[in-house]
């Protein structure tokens, strides 16, 4: 599949099984409560799924390991900045200023 | 069915006009990564209208990247539904909690409110739903903060999509997508086993990277899910001692 129509199997694909999941326990399995390991580990899924997401962009956003690039030091600021403030427009702020920066320094 | 009689009721509900009304600083809060998934969006070449499908039909800016990240690297169709699916795995939770409330209402409204249901709609409906007794207050309350969202949504994601080339490359706005997702993972790193979650997922997605098909995210979502429910039931255990 190419193009155009692959990346619309993907939206419907991917917002169908979104929704299946939104609706599971209020109408699917509404008489059953979710079983208490998968409540558990659901708990998880941010933590892990973005980091997993986050680190690739950052480290590598060329696509392979080169050399430190100014990107890791300024994520480290914005998480910084994020685990203090939980704010995500101060994150974004930090981030970029500090990659900003970093790359004019590096010029 | 709606008519407009009743939609007018509706719109006269003090509790609906509440939940909007009390979702907006939220909104604001979400109007940098709306238009960053708008930005990923025309970055990866996508036209309006699939630009505008991803936001309406997805709803979930982190599913959204996630499939365009895939998409561009060429994985195929299987592997980012399956990757995006286990990134929405936590809307279970969402809806399990979210379940008792609404199970006294009519179908059509937990159809309805089911696809509102995000990180931030849960965040704000779950409080008001635990504290009031009449589930129809809640439901327009919820109602309320979904239909702010959601129209925050759409037009930050397109207003993203449309300024998206103006921004010169020099200025590394890619970046702004990392740091939207760092802005929502930095503050769960509070407790040993999300942080022991993160970084078993932050190291298996280097030493996978090898993989065909972007496949190391998956695994490296996976493995880091596993640690951190195991190291919160040893935790327990521990401390039961």
């Amino acid at each position: 599949m190419e193009g155009a129509l692959k990346l619309w199997a993907i939206i419907v694909l991917v917002g169908a099984l979104n929704y299946a999941s939104r609706l599971s326990f209020i109408a699917v399995f509404s008489r059953r409560s979710i079983p208490p390991l998968l409540a558990r580990a659901l708990r998880f899924v941010p933590a892990a799924m973005l980091t997993a997401l986050i680190v690739p962009l950052v480290v590598m956003p060329s696509g392979a390991i080169g050399p430190l690039s100014p990107r890791v030091p300024a994520a480290l600021v914005a998480a910084i900045v994020a685990f203090r403030t939980r704010s995500t427009l101060a994150t974004l702020v930090a981030g970029m200023l500090a990659l900003w920066i970093l790359q004019a320094l590096g010029r | 069915m709606l008519t407009v009689t009743r939609l007018r009721h509706l719109a006269a509900s003090p509790d609906l006009r509440a939940g909007f009304v009390e979702m907006l600083p939220a909104c604001l809060g979400l109007i940098p990564f709306g238009m960053v998934c708008g930005v990923g969006a025309q970055a990866a070449g996508t036209d309006a209208i699939a630009a505008f499908g991803l936001a309406t039909i997805i709803f979930s800016g982190a599913a959204q990247i996630l499939a365009l990240q895939l998409y561009v690297a060429g994985a195929p169709v299987a592997i980012v539904v399956l990757t995006c699916f286990v990134l929405g795995l936590r809307l279970l939770m969402y809806s399990a909690a979210m379940a008792p409330h609404l199970a006294s209402l009519p179908p059509r409204w937990q159809r309805g409110l089911a696809f509102l249901l995000t990180d931030q709609a849960f965040a704000a409906a779950i409080r008001r739903l635990n504290a009031t007794h009449d589930p129809r207050q809640g439901a327009h309350y919820f109602l309320g903060c979904g239909a702010a969202l959601w129209t925050t949504w759409q037009s930050t994601n397109m207003a993203g999509y449309f300024a998206g080339n103006l921004i010169p490359a020099s200025w590394s706005l890619d970046f702004a997508v990392p740091l939207c997702f760092v802005a929502l993972v930095a503050p769960l790193l509070r407790s040993a086993p999300n942080v022991l979650a993160a970084f078993v997922a932050a190291v298996a997605v280097l030493a996978f990277g090898g993989l065909p098909m972007k496949l190391n995210l998956i695994v490296a979502g996976l493995l880091g899910i596993v640690a951190g429910t195991l190291a919160e039931l040893f935790q327990e255990r521990w401390k039961a001692r």
